[in-house]
């Protein structure tokens, strides 16, 4: 048996050499990248036809009030409060909506269709939704369609037929090449880089990882990617992680980059307890509120993201002019409340802006 | 298998190894760790990596030195995690609305040891398994800390209140903890009655019944203690870092139960030490950094712990028999 | 001792069912509706497939934890078998299945060849086959499936879901081995006392392993269920799922300790949680909510009827 073992682990241990000798960045997808140029001429839009799906026989909701079902990822979570707030905000705002915010207590598909299917039979008149996987929701969408529902995603999208519109916080190559260009700025252009992500599963993140390496490649081919770690949603284990990568390359490692909301201050906070501030950039996807400690203690110099907040009103806004029909198949703008008109990309698509950058003299204005 | 190798006639230290056999396994995969993957790559051993495998996880130690507890009377905890969540948030809100920092840390605990000792009396009154029960607190405690938080962060903790991040003589108070709260633990279930008494219902509870001792009692005085046990891994939890998630941490039930159950505490009861499941926290803590240092792929992490999971069991099992 | 019978746990847990589904109905018209409840039926089919194996290991005084995890191997490997080793669809189903419940026979050798109790042994696995599952996929999605594989997740056989059939008929299998063969006896006889039952001449090491054969193959079949259901593979699936299953089955009043517990009990198990889960967000009760109410209903439950119980037995 011993010997089974042994072999076992052999076995595996030469498993992990050859994908490691892949060398790709670890956690990316394999889906097509498409990296924006290196300085800071703006990608050309590309006029695509509509390619959302179509409710059934909807009911004539023009100006009626609605109710409305917003099933984020998970609930119980910062960024996912924030979206809450910015669909109550916004509903507020109109009036004449109804929303409330519901779903599972982790990130998993399967809760988050069940979630989806009774509100369904409850029959609402609009869903939001941020998709955990962007097949596997599909099914059911397309049973919310077919019910004559309106349907917008938000912050995570799924396969375009199965929802109407999704209003895309940045675009994958955008905040790809924001994260990669504040890197080379502050760890140096031949730094070498870790990263700290969710789960290798999680769709946006390995996106992400796999548009940051295509734009590293391109534009900062110095630059040295050493390992991706897997830290959850888990504040503990983000810093655990991070502390352990910190350990093990010691003056290798010149910056960390942080996937989420929940890992890129956690590697804040390693680099803070092993001081190593200055020495080791962090740079990453974060609230401002978690990352204040840390920006204005100098330890980290940027923080990029959305305003989730914004995210969330945004795609209230949308749905409520779906429902309205003042927002039509072939549009290329749409009003959005006090955001204004915002563009519409891909088809489909509602683009809220280009990613934010924080820093210390702009940080404290915001509070999410 | 350490105790096999050893000539039957030296029967004292005979009698010692099996006694701790686990132990001496878990403790001797903890140094042959160190030792390889020392030998690939030197900074596993610098002292800011041990340092942060012991502080990092010493909440894990601690709250497994309960749960063993509760293994060995015969039951399980599979909560454990959950009031882990609801305590450091409570901890956290406590120290942020202006309470006195002494309030803050000793009013979850209380509160940890009312839940569990709550839940020890429907377990010992109602013979209701005790994996029910804690299912279902499992639920009431996640589902509750939701209500009420709505996963809203919890910021600004005042310095003071860091305790997990105090370091009395030059090393982690966490650690600290883990050691202290180690020996007298296992020092209370060899030499005091009560700790006698978990044994003797793990073992048998008719029979302890038998021998004079309330079972009921026990078994309520057992999970009131591993509340006191999770209380104090909570607030270590909380005090870590500069925010508190105030969320359920994810399947941090299985890691501390694994922990128990592979630091050589039996499933079925009656047997086990808490040196044991401590050092068993360690060697996880141990594993979870080595597989980093050896450059093991990420993706293949999992599956490399779960055998070594495997293995450590495996090499028990034989050991065991072997004694036999 | 009729009077008795009548207050068996599955009894009380019937009548449970029955004044919930009552009071459900009354806070939503969309409750009892024969589509809803049709749709709830497709929504419990992988828990309810992985129970029904559950109730006999938990007869048996054991537990599988690694059941959500076997799903997820099991969906990967249709997934790695069809698209990148290019086999033919339906090859690569029956041997993504196998390879499920090969897994599940491997948990049984532990269990029974290394006396490892089947905590220990399924926590290990648990570990082992999602890690499986991560490694041999890298965490990567398989899509594009044709559409007449979603027949076993969408499709309808005269008007019930296709896994319905699937689930009624394996509840009918389970019930019949569990309750009327030499099988069954031997299965309730192990978890009574076991050492009893290996003198008494029963196999109990091959009636185990069977049985957490039997596991690993529902488990896999829940998985080829699951991704038609879903349309795509991914290695997290059926994370936690083990949890769902031993409520159920533990609600359904089978010991934790063994050799107590019955199918129908399962199955009524099942259909209280779907339909709270159901009949709550209907009514307008968030998750969160709901998850506290089943918490208390699977105290409250197991309460009732350990102290009807123990009235019983004195």
């Amino acid at each position: 048996m011993k010997k089974l073992t042994l072999a076992t682990i052999v076995g595996l241990g030469l498993m992990s050499g050859s994908a490691l000798a892949a060398s790709a960045w670890t956690g990316g997808d394999d889906l097509p990248t498409n990296p924006l140029s290196c300085d800071a001429t703006p990608a050309a839009a590309v006029a695509a036809p509509y390619d959302g799906g179509v409710p059934t026989n909807p009911p004539d909701r023009k100006g009626k009030k609605i109710t409305v079902v917003d099933v984020p990822k998970l609930i119980g979570i910062g960024y996912f409060n924030a979206t809450s707030k910015g669909i109550t905000d916004a509903a507020a705002e109109l009036g004449n909506v109804d929303a409330k915010t519901d779903g599972p207590t982790k990130a998993n598909i399967d809760e988050q269709i069940t979630f989806l299917d009774n509100y369904i039979t409850s029959g609402v008149d609009g869903i939001l939704f941020a998709a955990n996987d962007p097949v596997a929701i599909a099914p059911v969408l397309k049973k919310a369609l077919e019910k004559g529902i309106n349907v917008v995603g938000y912050d995570a999208n799924s396969t375009p037929d199965a929802r109407q519109w999704f209003v895309n916080q940045a675009q994958f190559n955008g905040i790809a090449k924001a994260l990669v260009d504040n890197m080379a700025t502050e760890a140096g252009e031949d730094a070498g880089v870790a990263i700290v992500t969710s789960t290798f599963t999680t769709p946006n993140q390995a996106r992400w990882i796999a548009e940051m390496a295509a734009y590293a490649e391109k534009c900062h081919p110095k630059m040295k990617w050493l390992e991706t770690v897997e830290a959850q949603e888990d504040n503990n284990l983000s810093f655990n992680q991070a502390t352990t990568l910190i350990n093990k390359y010691g003056d290798d490692l010149k910056g960390i980059f942080g996937m989420t909301s929940v890992a890129t201050p956690a590697s804040a906070e390693a680099v803070t307890q092993a001081g190593k501030c200055g020495k080791i950039a962090v740079v990453g996807l974060a609230t401002p509120n978690a990352m204040k400690p840390y920006v204005e203690k100098q330890c980290v110099k940027s923080v990029v993201l959305w305003n989730p907040v914004d995210l969330g009103y945004a795609a209230m806004m949308v749905l409520r002019s779906v429902a309205d029909g003042t927002l039509q198949p072939g549009a290329t703008t749409v009003k959005a409340g006090k955001l204004g008109d915002l563009q519409v990309i891909n088809g489909s698509e509602i683009l809220l802006g280009a990613p934010y950058t924080f820093t210390k003299d702009n940080i404290g204005q915001f509070d999410f | 298998m350490t105790a096999a190798a050893l000539s039957p006639g030296r029967s004292n230290l005979h009698r010692f190894l099996s006694g701790y056999g686990q132990e001496i396994v878990v403790l001797l995969s903890i140094v042959a760790l160190f030792v390889v993957v020392g030998a690939i790559n030197h900074r596993f051993l610098s002292d800011t990596n041990i340092n942060s495998i012991f502080a990092g996880n010493a909440y894990i130690a601690i709250a497994a030195i309960g749960m063993s507890m509760v293994i060995i009377a015969g039951h399980i905890d599979v909560s454990v995690g959950a009031l882990i969540g609801v305590i450091a948030t409570i901890a956290g809100t406590l120290a942020v609305s202006g309470y006195p920092i002494w309030v803050a840390w000793t009013v979850p605990i209380l509160f940890a040891i009312a839940v569990n000792a709550g839940v020890g009396t429907l377990v010992a009154y109602t013979r209701i398994p005790s994996i029910v029960v804690t299912l279902g607190m499992l639920s009431i405690l996640k589902g509750g800390l939701i209500s009420a938080t709505a996963g809203e962060w919890i910021s600004n903790l005042p310095p003071e209140f860091m305790i997990a991040q105090m370091r009395p003589f030059g090393i982690p108070s966490a650690v600290w903890f883990m050691v202290a709260l180690t020996i007298i633990a296992s020092l209370f279930l060899r030499y005091t009655d009560f700790g006698r008494s978990i044994y003797a219902v793990g073992g048998n509870m008719e029979a302890a019944r038998a021998a004079g001792i309330n079972p009921e009692r026990t078994v309520i005085g057992v999970f009131a203690l591993h509340g006191l046990f999770a209380g104090i891994a909570g607030i270590l939890f909380a005090t870590q870092l500069q925010v508190i998630q105030s969320t359920v941490p994810p399947n941090l039930e299985l890691t501390v139960i694994t922990a128990s159950v592979i630091g050589g505490v039996s499933i079925l009861g009656g047997t086990g030490t808490v040196i044991g499941s401590t050092l068993a926290a360690i060697l996880f803590a141990c594993i979870g950094s080595a597989l980093i240092f050896l450059n093991v792929s990420a993706y293949w992490l999992r599956a490399v712990l779960g055998l070594m999971i495997l293995a450590t069991v495996l090499a028990d099992m034989a050991r065991r028999r072997r004694a036999k | 001792m009729t009077v008795a019978k009548l207050f068996r746990h599955e009894t009380i847990l019937a009548i449970l069912t029955v004044i919930a589904m009552i009071v459900l109905a009354s806070l939503s018209d969309k409750f009892f509706t024969l589509d809803n409840l049709l749709n709830q039926g497709r929504l419990m089919a992988e828990v309810g497939l992985i129970s029904l194996a559950m109730t006999f290991v938990i007869v048996t005084g054991g537990i599988d934890l690694s059941v959500g995890s076997i799903l997820g191997l099991t969906a990967i490997l249709l997934g790695v078998f069809w698209h990148n080793v290019g086999l033919p669809l339906p090859a690569a189903i029956l041997l993504a299945m196998v390879c499920g419940t090969f897994a599940g026979w491997v948990n049984g050798l532990i269990i029974t060849r290394f006396s490892v109790p089947p905590l220990i042994a399924t926590l290990a696995t648990l570990a082992l086959y999602r890690g499986l599952a991560e490694g041999i996929s890298e965490a990567r999605s398989v899509r594009g499936y044709p559409e007449w594989f979603f027949f076993f997740g969408q499709g309808e056989v005269l008007g019930v879901p296709f896994q319905l059939w699937v689930m009624g008929i394996a509840t009918l299998i389970a019930a019949a081995i569990l309750g009327l063969t030499p099988f069954g006896r031997a299965t309730y006889a192990i978890g009574a006392n076991e050492v009893a039952a290996r003198f008494s001449g029963i196999r109990v090491d091959a009636t185990k392993l069977w049985i957490y054969t039997a596991s690993g193959f529902c488990a896999a079949l829940a998985a080829v269920i699951f991704v038609s259901r879903v349309t795509t593979t991914r290695s997290d699936m059926g994370t936690g799922l083990e949890l769902d299953a031993i409520t159920a089955v533990v609600l359904g009043g089978t010991s934790i300790f063994g050799g107590r517990g019955t199918i129908i009990g399962t199955a009524l198990g099942l259909i209280l949680i779907q339909a709270l889960k159901n009949g709550l967000a209907l009514s307008g009760v968030k998750g969160d909510g709901t998850i506290v109410v089943i918490g208390l209903v699977l105290i409250g439950a197991i309460l009732v009827g350990a102290l009807f119980d123990r009235n019983r037995g004195g």
